[in-house]
């Protein structure tokens, strides 16, 4: 029998495309995206996932916290310490559970996924930096900037309150400079290790001297009289410079567009393979945006090496988006413990070098708390995808998801499951196909 | 300045700990058969515990030069006074923060390799945490060099574990991987999908390396509950290190059929308020050791147990002005163990012949302390786990 208008089944090829470009700068798709693109084709899927819409109606819901300014430490051992204490705790979890909520309920959500890239990028943590309200104005500075100019992204960031806190600038004066902040600045977030000298590290500390900030808030004020203010030699160039031409001056390097574009591939790409070197040259400007779409239209998605592990914020926050979720209806305290347990929780990365990748997630310890996480997603979930004869719900499962393709082992194993839509979701979302994007 | 620092991080901490026992009190471990006795470690087979301290931690007031002038005079407002050093020699102090590993040295159970790090030390943490981790000066060596070792054995889920839930670089390999256990306890799936989940951790054939990693990180969590979940204390307790190091000790001398442990202790990177912190960091490792040598030794693993406690890197000589330290390069390395020949390895390196920044010079290459490790405790030819390397400094 013959039917008009029915097209042939998309190829392999294309299923994993479709399901690399969701998963790297979606967080995944919702439900029935999937399907719907492997309909309208991989050009259709790239200017998806690129885009931004002026207004993200999905967002709407999401209420920011109101943090406030603390003040001071209060007396130690005293009621008003505990109240302190508490709000500072209270704060915390109530920025990650509106981050989270964020990333789920977007409905253009390149800019959130690109927040989270840039998080772990200038990765700070408040284990440092103590305050929930210099971390929010870090997390918006980092999504004002998120796809625009590189160049105006560093000169904010290298006078962030939350930034200075965490890398010691409060503590870097003319006479004895403290090269914390000027080293990780050039290294981890600018040019890369041995792009610099020792001597540009002491330098720039020096040009960075004169900021403080109020650690409470997050505010961050300059005073000329301790600004080391005489000329520097910094990276071949001598003038004088404050922080923010400091930064200017750093990312002009040629070193910049190569260490971006590279930090950049390793994220989203792959982080066996290299980058071609013609990428960097979509970054020439500085321009954020022309590099994620150079990313996007790259042949890279084709290439079976390019496989990636999701990160544990990156496998939830696809199980919610697929399974309409919002984690603040979740326990936010369980939540962010679980995934604290697997290693990731937001705003705490475990160091200034930001989240560990690959196969330092795919542990049997990550896979307990996996299970725990995976199981309170579920319980709450929007599951009508899997409402087809069982016969059909296990490829429906991998089209809702955003598999490409279910192994034999995958796919004999979760035909025992269908007893129930609950019961295939919970073993789906913890089969290997989707703890990777292959 | 200080004092507020440190009262801000141990209030963090005790917020922390609130969250983690509101929490913790839901998982309880599931009844599940003791397997140790099945496949135990043979007697008298050498164990490696590798400590490692991340963040740079400050040789100079680990293992004090006390009697340096240039001692004081270099780092004035950081330096250890004479009530804070537990001499040595005539020339060398520990940090009175660990009053155990000083008793520990005083029976002859401490090897202190002094000036160890590698040719042209990289200030970078990340840089020299990879250079420590995989064994290689290049970063040609994506593997770790605890992995490459696990990579000349056939796959086991117990040949090396780590203390956490994300895997080191050290512990991964190019075919192999350490499995890693929490302190938190063990728990398996539970519900009516539980009995399916450890068929997804078979391999299949149309695996990419990483599902199939995947896959084998699910049998791990099955083959780790199985085996150790019935030893692993319900409610941990102490500190951070104390409770890792605690249930390592738990675990060998339970003769799980483990090798390699790797544990670790973070926040070494004290560019600010140095003294308070690092002391009450070495303290931390101090207690943490002095209890896990006396379990040990009161078990039948006693000879067995080598412990190595390093980190990236030391710290400069100069103090700064925020009564801290930028990054440095050389340090000593402390290997601990009751057949360790204890004393003093290698040279110390002088506090008036700095390098270009500073620094320390280098007089000990950690891979020949890795070469001996390899060599007396891990019984492999030091070149099959780094290449062209051979030399082995040899502490037993």
């Amino acid at each position: 029998m013959y039917i008009s208008g029915v097209r042939p089944a998309p190829s392999f090829a294309q299923r994993l495309v479709t399901a690399r470009l969701l998963h790297r700068f979606n967080f995944g798709p919702t439900p029935g995206q999937y399907a719907d693109l492997l309909q309208r084709g991989v050009e259709a899927t790239q200017a998806t996932v690129l885009e931004r819409g002026s207004a993200d109606s999905g967002l709407g819901s999401v209420v920011a916290p109101v943090l406030a300014d603390l003040g001071p430490y209060p007396e130690a051992n005293t009621p008003a310490a505990t109240a302190y204490g508490n709000a500072i705790h209270a704060g915390n979890t109530d920025l990650v559970t509106w981050w989270l909520d964020r990333m789920v309920v977007s409905h253009h959500p390149l800019a959130e996924r690109m927040t989270w890239f840039w998080h772990g990028h200038f990765a700070t943590s408040i284990s440092g930096v103590t305050y929930p309200l210099a971390m929010q104005k870090q997390n918006n500075t980092l999504r004002t900037h998120a796809l625009a100019n590189f160049k105006d992204m560093a000169r904010a960031m290298v006078v962030d309150g939350a930034m200075n806190v965490w890398l010691n600038n409060n503590e870097n004066y003319i006479q004895s400079p403290n090269e914390n902040l000027a080293r990780e600045f050039m290294e981890l977030m600018t040019l890369g290790v041995n792009k610099f000298t020792q001597h540009d590290v002491t330098a720039a500390a020096r040009a960075l001297t004169g900021y403080t900030t109020v650690q409470s808030n997050g505010h961050v004020i300059f005073n000329a009289k301790q600004h080391f203010s005489k000329p520097l030699n910094i990276l071949g160039t001598t003038s004088k410079l404050n922080a923010e031409s400091l930064a200017s001056l750093i990312v002009s390097k040629d070193e910049n567009t190569k260490f971006i574009t590279d930090r950049m591939w390793f994220r989203f790409v792959s982080d066996s393979t290299r980058p071609p070197a013609s990428l960097a040259g979509s970054f020439a400007d500085r321009d954020i945006s022309s590099l994620v779409s150079a990313l996007v239209h790259s042949s890279a998605w084709s290439n079976p090496a390019n496989s990636l592990v999701k990160s544990p914020v990156e496998w939830f926050v696809g199980a919610c988006r697929a399974l309409k979720v919002r984690p603040s209806t979740l326990n936010p305290g369980d939540t962010q413990w679980q995934l604290q347990q697997m290693g990731q929780i937001p705003l705490n990365p475990p160091n200034v070098g930001g989240w560990p990748f690959g196969q330092a997630w795919l542990s049997g310890v990550a896979y307990q708390y996996r299970f725990h996480l995976a199981q309170s997603i579920v319980t709450t979930a929007d599951l009508a995808p899997l409402s087809v004869p069982k016969s059909k719900m296990v490829q429906a499962c991998a089209d809702w998801l955003g598999v490409p393709e279910w192994s034999r082992r995958t796919a004999s194993t979760l035909a025992a499951a269908t007893a129930t839509p609950s019961e295939l979701a919970l073993a789906a979302l913890l089969s290997p196909e989707y703890m990777v994007s292959a | 300045m200080i004092n507020c620092e440190f009262d801000r991080r141990r209030f963090l901490q005790w917020t922390g700990a609130g969250m983690f026992a509101a929490v913790s009190a839901q998982l309880s471990l599931e009844s599940l058969a003791s397997a140790a006795s099945s496949s135990p470690l043979p007697a008298s087979t050498p164990i490696l515990v590798l400590v490692t301290l991340y963040g740079g931690n400050d040789g100079l007031n680990t293992v004090v030069p006390f009697t340096d002038p240039l001692y004081q005079s270099t780092r004035s407002n950081i330096a250890l006074s004479s009530s804070q050093l537990l001499p040595i020699t005539d020339s060398l102090a520990l940090n009175s923060s660990m009053p155990s590993i000083n008793t520990l040295y005083g029976k002859n159970k401490v090897a202190i390799v002094q000036g160890v790090s590698y040719p042209n030390p990289s200030l970078s943490h990340f840089s020299s945490m990879a250079i420590w981790q995989s064994a290689s000066l290049t970063a040609d060596l994506s593997s770790g060099w605890i992995g490459r070792w696990l990579d000349i054995h056939p796959h086991s889920a117990f040949n090396a574990i780590g203390i956490g839930s994300t895997l080191p670089p050290a512990l991964v390999g190019e075919k192999s991987v350490a499995s890693m256990l929490d302190v938190g306890g063990v728990q398996l799936p539970w519900g009516p999908v539980a009995s399916l989940l450890p068929r997804l951790g078979r391999s299949s054939t149309s695996d990419v390396p990483l599902e199939a990693a995947a896959a084998t990180s699910i049998t791990d969590l099955f083959s780790t509950a199985s085996l150790l979940g019935p030893l692993v204390p319900k409610s941990p307790k102490g500190s951070l290190l104390g409770q890792q190091l605690s249930l390592v000790s738990t675990l060998i001398n339970a003769n799980v059929p483990t090798r390699v442990w790797e544990v670790n202790l973070s926040s070494f990177d004290t560019h600010t308020g140095e003294q308070a912190d690092q002391n009450a960091l070495l303290a931390e490792v101090d207690a943490a050791i002095g209890a896990f040598m006396t379990s040990i030794s009161a078990g039948t693993r006693s000879n067995d147990v080598t412990v190595m406690i390093y980190s990236e890197f030391g710290r400069r000589v100069v103090s700064n002005a925020s009564d801290g330290t930028d990054h440095g390069t050389s340090a000593p390395v402390l290997l601990i163990g009751n057949t360790v020949k204890g004393g003093l390895y290698g040279e110390q390196p002088p506090l008036n012949a700095l390098d270009v920044n500073g620094n320390l010079e280098v007089t000990t290459d950690f891979r020949a302390v890795y070469g001996g490790l390899l060599h007396d405790v891990l019984g492999t030819p030091v070149s099959d786990v780094i290449p062209s390397w051979k030399t082995a400094l040899s502490v037993h």
